[in-house]
């Protein structure tokens, strides 16, 4: 069950936190760039690889239109949980607080909302929200630079998805 | 159930069950301009894998050797066009996205332990291509407003239930 991508975003609408386990060309724009960004060294794993990828933007795009038309159809406190296409699955999990977890993994996984929701308690809120040198806020897109909660990240995400 | 035109806007409309929430016929309008969107980029967002050996998953050859496969790559499901948006999941309904090829989208939403989705939505598609497509006043891209096909969709799926 490969987990291909994974990202946070915060409140405002930023994202705080990404990261692929298969580095992948983007598809429209930057083709170029893409290619130098991926001999630049060993990229892939982990990295956060912060702006110059327009990808996180389309992903929180589909999220919050998804999420704003569910809630519009379904009633206020109605949430989407996934959705897939012919190629992949969406999961994703939002928090009280409007931190919203998405995750990219192939077609036969079964729902992560609970995956999702072990990363926001026991990683997240232990190792990001209780760090006292971590910002509250992340203007400017400076992220979660948090080795510990990306090891763990790394550990629970192996935990899954058994391939890597 | 929806249809929306290859143009992103809403051709058909209608509830057979209550259960969703009532809204306006501007908000179904938006929503389904946004829908068609949203689904133009869940293709454009799909994973591509890079062309490499299966042995060297990035976990092992990180450092380094990737740099040569960046030049191709597949999909996760080679063989399979990509697609848009197909399934959607929440914790009220699930909606199921089937395009045609020249671009039309059905939607159709249903309660999320209905099965066999697809058959009602080819029957759903057959019905359309019959009553909607044969009619000869029935402008390409406008609202339906065929009554044949309400006839025979309403018979059909209250046969089923």
């Amino acid at each position: 069950m490969p987990v291909y991508s994974f990202y946070i975003f915060d409140r405002h609408a930023e994202c705080i936190y990404k990261r692929r386990w298969l580095p992948r060309p983007t598809s429209i724009v930057g083709k170029s760039s893409r290619a130098t960004d991926a001999q630049a060294g060993p990229t892939g794993l982990g990295q956060t690889v912060n702006a110059s990828d327009d990808d996180a933007k389309l992903v929180f795009g589909t999220v919050f239109s998804l999420r704003n038309m569910v809630r519009k159809l379904g009633g206020e406190e109605d949430n989407f949980v996934s959705y897939s296409t012919s190629q992949y699955k969406l999961h994703y999990y939002e928090t009280p607080t409007n931190i919203k977890f998405v995750m990219l993994t192939d077609l036969k996984s079964p729902s992560m909302r609970i995956a999702l929701q072990q990363i926001y308690i026991n990683l997240f809120v232990e190792y990001v929200v209780k760090n006292p040198l971590s910002p509250i806020e992340h203007p400017g897109g400076v992220g979660v630079n948090n080795e510990l909660f990306e090891e763990s990240l790394e550990q629970f995400v192996c935990w899954l998805a058994p391939f890597c | 159930m929806r249809i929306i035109n290859k143009a992103g806007g809403l051709i058909y409309q209608r509830e057979f069950q209550p259960g969703l929430r009532k809204l306006s016929t501007n908000d179904y309008l938006v929503l389904a301009g946004t829908f068609h969107g949203v689904h133009a980029i869940t293709r454009t967002i799909t994973p591509k894998l890079p062309l490499a050996p299966p042995s060297t998953s990035p976990a092992v050859s990180s450092p380094g050797n990737t740099a040569p496969a960046t030049s191709g790559y597949s999909y996760p499901n080679p063989g399979v066009p990509t697609s848009g948006l197909e399934f959607l999941e929440t914790d009220k309904f699930r909606l199921t996205c089937f395009q045609t090829l020249t671009g039309t989208k059905f939607l159709l939403f249903t309660d999320p332990l209905t099965g066999s989705v697809d058959t009602i939505m080819n029957k759903i598609y057959e019905l359309y291509a019959d009553y909607v497509m044969k009619n000869p006043f029935y402008q390409l891209e406008m609202p339906v407003r065929c009554e044949a096909f309400d006839r025979h969709l309403g018979a059909w799926l209250r046969g089923r239930t």
